[in-house]
């Protein structure tokens, strides 16, 4: 009997046993003819279902006794109303499962075990997460095989996502996007803030509260761009939010992206590498208070910079308008202070040149009174004395003074030249121009002939030269 | 950045030349004045601007929001 023979009997109802004889029986009722087989074949290999999967299940107890430790990939996730937990885990090799069976975590083993898988991951069950079970085997006669999971080993799963993570870190690194909006200058002052948030979370109250609350009474406007902040649709949702910042970039400063109130679970997106590509590409300094207790996210790591809470993001943002203001009052100090100082310099230096110059002017007029007071000393004593006391009051006194200094200049001025020229008429250089000449002896000039002999050598001086000559005769008579 | 941003650097910048040319030695007196008046208006409007933002920018978000009303709320 072909495969194809073997299918057509089974959809028109007639057991495979039924041997050749039921072939190619004609146009009679279905029925009737289910009758009469039962009737003809006693010993029907025929069994119930239920004692086929049963036979199948205590195979299946009785080869997997014991429970066993089972690696593998949740493909979906969802929880019922009496709380518990039904899985559908594969395996797989690439992008094709190549092993697929049901789970089941019972209501009861379910509340202790997330609890604790929680608290070492941070993270939910969720889809695409690896985990290591302590699983059962069981086969249920209605609703088949599947793993009753016992027990669940975080470090396990911990280790896939800190695996994950490093990968997309150096996939980061390796596009130069882990340092990119780092990159960007925070602006100067940080006032029109563009807000990613859960309208609903907690975080974005602290944060907006906190901004609008500043003590020093700055102003900041902010827009929020509503997103979900975690779960399965938080990495989409924040990246449609950011896009929409994206395309208003210019009327804004700063993006941060907050979050916090919320459960500390399930933050997954933002270890993500699409999300934390997005953050580094953007065109404007992203700032993160993602609010968890946990390491570092990714997207914390590409953020231009990451705060622990909104309510740190609120104040890194009031700091920065605060450093601008600090520029302004150290500029406005500095300005009063120059200005004061250059002001007092310039007072100091115009009284320091007006009392030199007072001192100046002093010592000129000094000189010139004392000059005054020596001339009138002397005038009163000289025959000028009566002209004098006759302008004494008049107030040409100073010029009076001046014409009799010079009158007495020019007095003594005639009387130094007689005196030159006496002198000068002295010079013995005049005489001997005459025709005079200064005879000597051993250098001393001879006035008289007394006591010369005979042979004496004299040197005689003329107007131009000299000579020696020897005595031949001499006499005491006048010349 | 936008335009108030050019502003508040432009501004800060004058405001720091300013100041060093009133350090300088040698600053002519009958400047100073002149210099002195220029960097209170300078930081006064700054001021202003920092603690008066909100109103201004707000409006100006306002403006644009009314042009295109996302499904996210302004506030």
């Amino acid at each position: 009997m072909s495969k194809a023979q073997f299918t057509d009997r089974l959809q028109r109802g007639i057991h495979v046993g039924g041997m050749e004889k039921t072939e190619r029986r004609g146009g009679n009722s279905h029925k009737a003819q289910r009758a009469a087989e039962h009737g003809l074949f006693a010993e029907p290999p025929v069994q119930r279902l239920s004692e086929l999967l049963g036979r199948i299940k205590s195979v299946i107890d009785g080869t997997f006794e014991d429970t066993c430790w089972v690696v593998a990939e949740i493909a979906e996730v969802r929880m019922n109303q009496r709380g518990h937990c039904y899985l559908a885990l594969v395996e797989k090799q690439g992008d094709e499962t190549i092993a697929q069976i049901r789970a089941t975590i019972w209501s009861y083993a379910y509340r202790s075990l997330a609890a604790q898988f929680e608290r070492a991951t941070g993270e939910v069950l969720r889809q695409g997460m690896k985990v290591l079970v302590l699983a059962e085997v069981t086969f249920h006669t209605v609703h088949g095989l599947s793993l009753n999971i016992r027990d669940l080993d975080p470090s396990y799963t911990m280790g896939e996502m800190a695996r994950r993570k490093r990968e997309t870190i150096e996939r980061l690194t390796r596009e130069g996007l882990i340092d990119l909006n780092k990159g960007l200058d925070l602006p100067l002052v940080p006032q029109r803030i563009a807000v990613v948030s859960s309208p609903t979370a907690a975080g974005y109250g602290d944060f907006t509260n906190h901004l609008r609350n500043n003590p020093y009474g700055y102003g900041f406007s902010f827009r929020l761009f509503s997103a979900v902040m975690q779960g399965p649709e938080a990495e989409h949702s924040i990246g449609a939010a950011l896009g929409k910042v994206a395309a208003r970039a210019g009327i804004y400063d700063l993006v941060v992206l907050v979050r916090g109130g919320g459960s500390q679970v399930d933050l997954n997106c933002f270890d993500s590498y699409s999300l934390a590509a997005e953050v580094a590409r953007f065109p404007l300094p992203v700032i993160t208070g993602i609010g968890h207790d946990r390491d570092e996210t990714v997207v914390d790591m590409v953020a231009h910079t990451r705060c622990k809470t909104p309510t740190d993001v609120a104040q890194f943002i009031i700091s920065g308008v605060r450093d601008f203001e600090e520029r302004l009052l150290d500029g406005q100090r500095r300005v009063g202070r120059s200005a004061e100082r250059a002001l007092r310099e310039q007072r100091h230096r115009l009284t320091a040149a007006l009392k030199d110059f007072r001192h100046h002017a002093m010592q000129s007029l000094g000189a010139v009174r004392r000059r005054l007071d020596a001339a009138q000393l002397r005038l009163t004593a000289a025959p000028g004395a009566a002209l004098l006391r006759k302008t004494d009051e008049s107030r040409s006194l100073q010029k009076d003074i001046e014409k009799a200094v010079k009158e007495t200049v020019l007095r003594q001025g005639t009387r130094l030249e007689k005196l030159e020229q006496a002198v000068r008429h002295l010079d013995p250089v005049n005489v001997l121009r005459r025709g005079y000449s200064i005879t000597s002896l051993g250098g001393r000039p001879l006035v008289s002939a007394e006591g010369i002999k005979k042979g004496t050598v004299v040197r005689t001086v003329l107007y131009r030269g000299w000579i020696t000559s020897t005595v031949e005769e001499s006499g005491d008579g006048q010349a | 950045m936008g335009k108030r941003e050019t502003g508040y650097k432009e501004a800060i910048e004058e405001i720091e030349r300013i100041v060093a040319e009133l350090e300088a030695e040698n600053i002519d007196v009958d400047v100073i004045a002149e210099k002195v008046k220029r960097a209170t208006h300078l930081i006064t409007v700054c001021k202003n601007k920092l603690k008066g933002a909100e109103e201004q920018v707000q409006k100006a978000l306002e403006e644009l929001n009314q042009q295109d009303r996302g499904d996210d709320e302004p506030f």
